[in-house]
């Protein structure tokens, strides 16, 4: 009965925060351990008193302001010095800006929105087909939450106990894997299609280029650096990031006034809060499932199918495949988790590092699946180009993150190699 | 009818198998009528969380830090006073006299528990990244700690920078130079591999660190007077073999830590006079029944 | 009338939240600050934690007073228009029970008629009800928590207020728009 009341909620277009605690209200009155209402409103509150969280509306923060003062631009021209002359070049352009820009943003969902904007008018203009432009900036946007800094890997990192700052590692060697094989796809879609021309920038714009470049390349390094280095915490480092992104914004490019604060802090507030709250339905959800012994029983399911650790991470790639076509990445993150970790740990010997790459590179391909797919909705919101065509244009890029998917699950070096 | 009992540690800790233990002398002292399940590392929520699901009555069982308790009852922060007891054994055998249990009498109207037994977790003591010779090389340092007044009192006595940081991040704020130092117990410091990125330990064992083993008052008040002796027998028992455990390894576990490659320092009382005697200033009229813990290790150490 | 009310103080959170955003970034500007200079705050990380919890609660209500959520329109984009209406009705309706569920929930929790009948008495409360919300105070700030924990029935009021609002909306749009149709 639970699942069904699941169903018509989330299929009745309820907000999905909504959905979860519903369902467990009624799951609750359903098991008849009615005690559990008398603590309902506190779990709300205590699964999201955690200071991890903080990560979330200071990245978010950090986002936007790079994108206001104009540093999101001039990470683009820095990228046109380095591949804008290949065949295709804006195309190039796109994945390292994209790279880089997942150096700075820690969502899938905000660095599409931000790539769209930016990316996708100007390689229409070049004469490239536009749902190809919206699914290879989609496809970029991928790379954001396993290159550091990530919100996903600072849930995953929250709720597995482990450090987010190794967390963070553990991404990099997959995230440049992941931007490789993006860049093969590329290559031979290009031998396909022709691409048209690109242009190399002159002597003078190069220099201009790099020059104002340079500062916003700070931020990454801030981030990237003050976490590798031991500096400053994730959370701390994007404040950090947010108060260099503002300084450098109005002082050096001067895209950025004051004026505009008031607004991109409400922005930032209104989409952390969106993120956040799920959280706080999604473990309220957790909770009771956990006190009816769920997660156990479910656990002991699984570990019964197979015995190599390999088998068991493709089983959970496509059962979180399925789970993520209908739920969003977060959300599924928090369901499955506190249930799959552990038999991941003690079943299979599998670190926690390895399981948490595979699973949220996982969960991100589903926001590029329909029919639940925030990732194709931003996109399409952005460039105004229907959700199926990007997801059409999309395949090869899918392709290369299911190859990398199942050499991370393969080989576990390639996350643990970093981390030490 | 099944229990549920809730603690913080992780599956492989002495609380969690004695834990395991206790739901398996109550299922059989019951003949199978009562069994209990157990929620280990923080499941239902962390300790805060807990206490409140045990006042509701929607958990029935759980094992606590006195932490917890003190935040709610002041009283228990007597336990906490620095340098109460001289070592370990002592620290058991306050924790097993009459007036540590006389405590336990405040929780049913103060905190809506059934306080039935203490365990322990040890005795702290401080590892740092620098080393330590005086206490005023404590200045200024900051030290993590886990967040309960009496141990804040302490540390800012002694002219450190209390800082609180969940058990999972110490790891990670020693490496990355967050935290100087952490007040900890043998036993995390051996298993966790702290001393791997601090290595001076000041063996100073100035506080114990008791455990409770609690029932929910509002099922206790559900449970026939046969239910509750069977309960309080098994579980007292369990929660005693906790401290017998932490007791019997004490010594060894200082050992294997002396065997790493690290400077440990000894010390005693006098190191922290001043702060122990600020710390007494603060907590002497927050909690009136230090007098008669004092009174009692006293009468122990004869 | 409660429409407009229900519009200003959607407007009150929005300003709110993005007030209490800034409070969190500063808070940790803070830390960071204070710790560098060996003066270590005790109390920044969780009032920072509290900050962002509110300003999460404030924007939920006023995001589904906007009708903004994230939810699964999979289907309602594959049915035909005409019940759209219909499903609208629907997700108001569920909105406005869960906001009435929270908000008799922390009536139960903060029970302040049990309070009021005491005279304010902790002991004797919390001895009638074993009920101890009062007597809970944050870790490190050292407030009681009742008053962080006040977010919850401010956000279940203010959601009533704006779910009604918006069903009561949604159901004359029904109506006309069977009117129309006969
Ligand atoms: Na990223
Ligand atoms: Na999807």
């Amino acid at each position: 009965m639970t699942l069904v009341v699941f169903a018509v909620l989330l299929l009745g277009a309820v907000p999905i925060a909504l959905v979860l605690a519903l369902t467990a209200a009624w799951y609750i009155a359903e098991s008849g351990n009615i005690l559990l209402f008398a603590s309902y409103p506190q779990q709300l509150y205590g699964a999201i008193e955690n200071y991890g969280l903080l990560a979330i509306p200071l990245f978010m923060l950090a986002g936007e302001l790079m994108n206001e003062g104009g540093l999101t631009r001039r990470l683009i021209d820095l990228a046109r010095i380095l591949v804008g002359g290949f065949r295709g070049g804006l195309v190039y352009i796109n994945l390292v800006a994209n790279m880089m820009m997942a150096a700075i943003v820690g969502s899938a969902a905000s660095q599409i929105a931000i790539m769209s904007r930016a990316m996708v008018p100007a390689m229409e203009k070049d004469g490239y087909d536009k749902p190809f432009a919206a699914a290879i900036t989609a496809a970029g946007g991928l790379l954001s939450p396993i290159i550091p800094p990530s919100m996903l890997f600072v849930l995953y990192g929250v709720m597995a106990q482990v450090p987010i700052s190794d967390m963070f590692i553990s991404g990099i060697i997959p995230g440049l894997l992941m931007g490789s094989l993006f860049f093969l796809a590329i290559a031979v879609v290009g031998l396909v299609q022709q691409y048209p021309e690109g242009q190399w920038p002159t002597r003078k714009q190069a220099k201009r280029f790099l020059l104002m470049g340079l500062p916003a390349m700070s931020i990454p390094v801030i981030i990237i650096g003050g976490i590798l280095a031991g500096l400053a915490t994730p959370t701390e480092s994007a404040a950090l990031a947010s108060l260099a992104a503002l300084l450098i914004g109005r002082y050096v490019y001067h895209d950025l006034s004051l004026a505009q604060l008031p607004e991109i802090l409400k922005r930032t507030a209104f989409n952390a809060g969106l993120v956040i709250m799920l959280i706080a339905a999604a473990g309220v959800f957790g909770w009771v499932i956990v006190y009816e012994e769920l997660p156990q029983m479910a656990a002991t399911w699984i570990a019964g199918l197979t015995e190599s650790p390999f088998v068991f991470l493709m089983l959970v790639v496509g059962v979180l495949l399925l789970v993520g076509m209908i739920i969003d990445g977060i959300a599924a993150l928090i369901l499955v988790v506190p249930i799959l970790l552990p038999i991941a740990q003690n079943q299979f010997d599998i670190t926690p590092y390895q399981f948490g790459v595979v699973v949220c590179l996982t969960l991100v391909l589903g926001l590029l699946t329909p029919p639940v797919g925030a990732g194709l909705f931003i996109g399409s919101s952005m460039t105004g180009v229907p959700p199926m065509r990007i997801f059409r244009a999309l395949w090869p890029f899918l392709l290369m993150s299911l190859l990398a998917l199942i050499l991370l699950a393969w080989q576990p070096w390639l996350t643990l190699a970093l981390v030490g | 009818r099944d229990f549920r009992l809730g603690l913080i540690t992780p599956q492989s800790h002495i609380w969690t198998q004695e834990a395991e233990g206790f739901a398996e002398a109550l299922a059989e002292a019951s003949d199978g009528e009562h069994s209990v399940s157990i929620f280990p590392a923080q499941q239902l929520g962390d300790e805060a969380q807990m206490v409140q699901q045990l006042q509701t009555g929607s958990l029935d069982m759980a094992f606590l830090t006195i932490a917890e308790i003190s935040n709610r009852i002041p009283d228990f922060g007597a336990l906490y006073a620095p340098f109460l007891v001289q070592d370990i054994d002592h620290a058991a055998a306050l924790l097993r006299s009459e007036t540590a249990r006389s405590l336990l009498d405040m929780m049913p109207s103060r905190a809506g528990l059934v306080g039935v037994g203490f365990g322990m977790a040890g005795m702290r003591q401080i590892l740092s990244r620098e080393p330590i010779e005086s206490a005023e090389d404590l200045s200024g340092l900051k030290v993590r700690i886990t967040p309960f007044d009496p141990i804040r009192d302490f540390y800012a006595a002694a002219g450190a920078a209390p800082t609180p940081l969940p058990l999972p991040a110490v790891y990670d704020a020693l490496a990355n130079g967050q935290v100087d130092a952490i007040d900890m117990d043998f036993d995390s410091i051996r298993l966790l591999k702290f001393y791997e990125q601090a290595e001076n330990l000041v063996i100073s064992n100035h506080m114990m660190f008791p455990m409770v083993a609690a029932v929910s008052g509002r099922v206790w008040a559900q449970l026939g007077a046969e239910d509750r002796e069977m309960i309080r027998a098994a579980m007292a028992e369990h929660a005693d073999n906790i401290i017998t455990r932490f007791k019997e390894n004490h010594a060894a576990w200082g050992e294997e830590l002396r065997s790493q490659d690290i400077t440990v320092t000894e010390i005693d009382p006098e190191f922290f006079a001043e702060a122990t005697e600020k710390w007494e200033a603060t907590w002497a009229p927050k909690a009136p029944s230090l007098d008669a813990l004092r009174a009692t290790v006293a009468e122990l150490a004869d | 009338m409660l429409k407009r009310l229900s519009s200003g103080i959607a407007r009150c959170e929005g300003a709110i939240a993005a007030g209490l955003a800034a409070l969190v970034s500063l808070l940790i500007l803070l830390n960071i600050a204070t710790r560098s200079l060996g003066h270590a705050l005790y109390w920044t990380d969780e009032l920072a934690i509290h900050a962002m919890i509110w300003m999460t609660f404030f924007t939920t209500s006023a995001v589904l007073k906007r009708r903004d959520g994230v939810a699964v329109t999979l289907l309602m984009d594959a049915l035909p228009s005409s019940i759209h209406q219909g499903m609208r009705v629907f997700v108001d309706t569920m909105v406005l029970v869960f906001a009435l569920f929270l908000a008799v929930l922390c009536w139960r929790w903060y029970d302040p008629a049990t309070l009021w009948a005491t005279g304010f008495d902790i002991q004797a409360f919390q001895g009638k009800t074993f009920n101890f919300i009062y007597s809970e105070t944050s870790r490190t700030l050292g407030i009681p928590k009742f008053w962080i924990w006040l977010c919850l029935p401010i956000f279940a009021a203010s959601l009533s207020l704006h779910a009604t609002v918006n069903l009561v909306d949604c159901l004359k749009g029904l109506v006309s728009a069977e009117r129309r149709s006969a």
